[in-house]
């Protein structure tokens, strides 16, 4: 069923991360022929979201030192004298210090973990064998007897044991110490037993077992962001329907932390009014504040001789208790102490208090299934518009003409050679040699699993944000985003939480760990007498570094075609403005004639232009349900 | 008012099996035998009754991602049920079926739908595959089967009746998808699934 690609586009767009994805989007809106090609096997490069299993074999691509190059037709053959070649990287190098920590049981004798097959594929299909796809095709095919029961999904688990895990239950809360041993308390977690008179209802305990079990619940995000509900990637969903592909969740809590306690932070009118943490006089206080932000351009003398200090500093200089000034500075505007001026603050809390409102009282969106969804759905726009898609497709080289400078063609790993106008790249596909001059910033990141929020309220359902400020000299403020399971990224009964934070010491770890120690505790499957315990416990960890290539000046990059653009990955910020103002420069350096995902100019349902049926002149009549009601979109259906 | 279902119904098949006018078909009652590859088409609606309820169809096309094997996971998201189509007069078609169905129980939702829909039966003189498989691969997946023709009308409002049988009935308590938000274009709509 794999038919031979074409060998001429308009466009060939290399990486499916959320740039290349909202490009590759806009050019095929605009009637470009693009191919959108990713050597991984799932969408998204470092956007990608995966489930736990897809996630462990992640992990273990990177903690595998060695290369496994497969072979590759040779291009150098397939090159002219006139023309020269931007030789593409092989193996990514983009992540490091990849740590696992799994604090939850992992009894190896557990009976799901024999069960399944290796799911070799994370996220995406079926992928062929790179020589051979008909091959691949033929083989599965044979095997009906893979149709499985719903008990042994074929997703478990010999590579769960192979992923390096550092086991850290022995040394921190053993289950050695424990009363009970591991039988009895499987028995008691299997098997209801009637004669357990125990008065409070059984804890129950979750084992590691159970969450690769439950593994397609997670839907784990190797880069962490929320959507400004005004920011730009908001307006460019809505603007080129590409909503439609997703929904949201709003972010229910703002959260700050002070003096080893996390509190809710009152940001919306209606939460300053109700919070019981802040006094009359701080209501007030804080009222007059956000509202002098929301116009401060209008009063430049309330801050004009504070433009050269710190945000710290000029708030330091406003009617507010240390209190306040503290929500302002890290909650809201959510600017560093030291390395903000007064005019990025104001402008970052007017950014914050602007998007509050617009889908619920705090300014974030997060997409159902994670953030990962996002360049997905751009991709699936290009698509419907004709864009080619192929994954598990590497580009060994980009061919240059010495003549002109310009790119003309690549040779992909199968040695066929396609032609383009235009090429557009991810920073992580270039070789050392075309990145000799740069600079890469380190981002860390932590993902955690866990067993309870960071703030317990009463709705076990909330989606937070929390800024951490430097926990000490020499460590970075630390953005924690908690998830609940109604974000479809956990399972239930657990959190998944993200850590970010810029690279200033070795490894993700270093940065992160003090935060995470901060905020919970080693799970261990005992009853604390004093009921309740304050902190909620670490089901499991993983801690990596991942490059910035955010910020790159274009000649930093040598010999770059002018016809060749260079994408950038994830960077440390919230939201997704970079990516989106990037695609949207690069699109219109390629057409500049052309509008940026204008939206569609019918929707796009109504296609079969035929001669006999007008699907637009076709109206849903309520009390004859069998009519055709969907020439619209969803979205409009609520107008009506 | 009868309470409005939306189910979302992802298509899955290989190339030029027929998925675009099955669905073409079944929306607009039509039938062009140059429809282009999915080019522009993605997403049709159409609502039949069912019971006490509306069943309104969010039909999802491949756009064209499963021809490098590339469809991308969000592409079964929250669907309800799948259709997978295959070619009665080509027993390749039949054969890569098996790999779909493999694809959907690793990607797809835990408790989806599944139909299989044997297409293009008005062509059964060049018939490769004959019903009995289907029939009895569909019952050891647990799948409604049928074989429709796009082109001459024959089982595709079947087809479709066949998944809403199988739509489990609304659970009033999982009702969780409180919250959930859609971007329109200018006023955000709550998603209410049931009135
Ligand atoms: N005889 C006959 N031809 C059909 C029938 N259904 C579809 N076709 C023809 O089969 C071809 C492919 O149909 P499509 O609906 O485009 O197939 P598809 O599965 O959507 O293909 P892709 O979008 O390329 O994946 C077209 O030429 C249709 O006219 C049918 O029931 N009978
Ligand atoms: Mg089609």
């Amino acid at each position: 069923m794999a038919d031979k690609l074409p060998s001429e586009f308009d466009v060939i767009v290399i990486g499916t991360g959320l740039p290349e994805s909202i490009i590759a989007a806009a050019c095929s809106r605009s009637g470009q022929s693009v191919l959108h090609v990713d050597s991984r096997s799932y969408y998204g490069g470092n956007w990608a979201g995966f489930n736990f299993s897809g996630l462990l074999s992640w992990i273990k691509e990177y903690q595998e030192e060695s290369d496994v190059g497969e072979e590759w037709a040779a291009w150098q053959e397939l090159i002219l004298e006139t023309e020269e070649a931007i030789v593409l990287r092989k193996k990514d190098q983009t992540v490091q210090h990849v740590e696992v920590i799994c604090y939850v049981r992992q009894d190896s004798d557990d009976p799901i973990e024999k069960a399944g097959a290796v799911q070799k594929n994370p996220v995406s299909v079926m992928s062929p064998g790179l020589n051979d796809p008909l091959d691949t095709v033929d083989t599965s095919c044979s095997d009906t007897s893979e149709l499985p029961a719903p008990h042994n999904e074929p997703e478990t688990a010999l590579e769960v044991l192979e992923v390096e895990v550092t086991l850290e239950k022995e040394n921190q809360h053993g289950y050695t110490s424990c009363s009970q041993s591991a039988l009895e308390r499987d028995i008691a977690e299997h098997v209801p037993i009637m004669e357990d008179v125990a008065n409070a209802p059984k804890k129950h305990w979750i084992t590691y077992s159970q969450i690769v079990k439950e593994g397609r619940k997670f839907n784990i995000d190797l880069t962490s962001k929320l959507l400004y509900s005004r920011g730009l990637l908001i307006d460019l969903l809505i603007k080129s329907n590409v909503s439609r592909y997703a929904e949201f969740k709003n972010v229910t809590r703002i959260l700050g932390y002070q003096e080893g306690n996390v509190l809710q932070v009152p940001c919306s009118r209606a939460d300053v009014f109700n919070s019981k943490k802040l006094t009359m006089v701080e209501k007030r206080m804080l009222m007059k504040f956000l509202t002098f932000c929301l116009d401060y351009e209008q009063h430049p003398d309330e801050y004009k001789a504070y433009e050269q200090s710190t945000f710290s500093e000029y708030l330091k200089t406003q009617k507010l208790t240390p209190n306040l000034r503290h929500f302002v500075l890290h909650s809201i505007a959510m600017t560093s102490e030291t390395s903000s001026n007064t005019l990025d603050g104001l402008r970052e809390t007017r950014n914050f208090l602007q998007c509050l409102g617009r889908y619920g009282n705090t300014p974030f969106l997060f997409p159902l299934y994670g953030q990962g969804e996002m360049p997905q759905c751009f991709c699936r726009m290009c698509a419907v518009f004709g864009g080619t898609y192929c994954l598990n497709h590497a580009v060994q080289c980009l061919v240059v003409d010495k003549e002109s400078g310009k790119c003309k063609a690549i040779i992909d790993h199968f040695g066929q050679r396609i032609s383009a106008k235009y090429f557009v790249v991810e920073d992580s596909y270039l070789s050392e040699k075309t990145c000799s001059n740069v600079t890469y910033r380190q981002i860390s990141r932590a993902v955690l699993i866990t067993d309870g929020s960071i703030l317990n309220a009463d709705s076990d359902q909330h989606i937070s944000i929390l800024t951490v400020p430097p926990v000490e000299p020499g460590s970075a403020a630390v953005r924690v985003i908690e998830l609940c399971s109604s974000t479809m990224t956990c399972m239930k009964g657990t959190y998944l939480v993200h850590l970010t934070c810029m690279s200033l010491k070795k490894t993700a770890r270093e940065d992160l760990e003090l935060v995470v120690q901060k905020l919970f505790t080693p799970y261990a499957e005992v009853e604390l007498e004093n009921g309740e315990q304050e902190k909620p416990s670490l089901l499991w960890a993983l801690y990596f570094n991942m490059r910035d290539s955010s910020g790159i000046n274009r000649d930093s990059y040598n010999n770059l075609p002018s016809n060749m653009y260079v994408c950038s990955g994830p960077d440390c910020f919230l939201g997704n403005e970079h990516a989106v103002k990037q695609a949207k420069t690069f699109f219109q350096h390629i057409l500049p004639n052309e509008e940026f995902c204008p939206p569609l100019p019918n929707p796009e349902d109504i296609v079969f232009d035929g001669d006999g049926v007008q699907p637009e002149v076709l109206v849903p009549k309520p009390d004859t349900a069998k009519e055709v009601t969907g020439q619209r979109n969803p979205e409009e259906h609520a107008q009506e | 008012m009868m309470a409005i279902r939306e189910l979302k119904v992802c298509l899955l098949g290989d190339t030029g099996v027929g998925k675009s006018s099955i669905v073409c078909r079944f929306v607009q009652d039509h039938f062009d035998h140059n429809i282009s590859p999915t080019i522009g088409a993605s997403f049709m609606t159409k609502t039949v009754p069912c019971g006490n309820e509306l069943h309104k169809f969010l039909i999802w096309d491949t756009a064209g991602q499963e021809r490098f094997h590339s469809l991308a996971p969000m592409y079964y998201r929250g669907s309800a049920a799948a259709v997978i189509v295959y070619d009665i007069t080509k027993q390749d078609s039949f054969n890569t079926l098996k790999k779909w169905v493999k694809e959907l129980k690793e990607h797809g939702p835990e408790n989806i739908v599944m139909a299989i829909a044997g297409n293009k039966c008005d062509l059964s003189d060049i018939r490769e595959v004959p019903m009995k498989d289907a029939k009895e691969y569909a019952e050891s997946i647990g799948a409604v089967v049928v074989e429709t023709s796009a082109k001459c009308a024959i089982n595709i409002e079947e087809l479709f009746q066949g998944i809403s049988r199988q739509i489990p009935p609304l659970d009033h308590h999982e009702n969780g998808n409180n919250g959930t938000i859609r971007l329109g274009n200018q006023t955000p709509q709550t998603i209410r699934r049931c009135c």
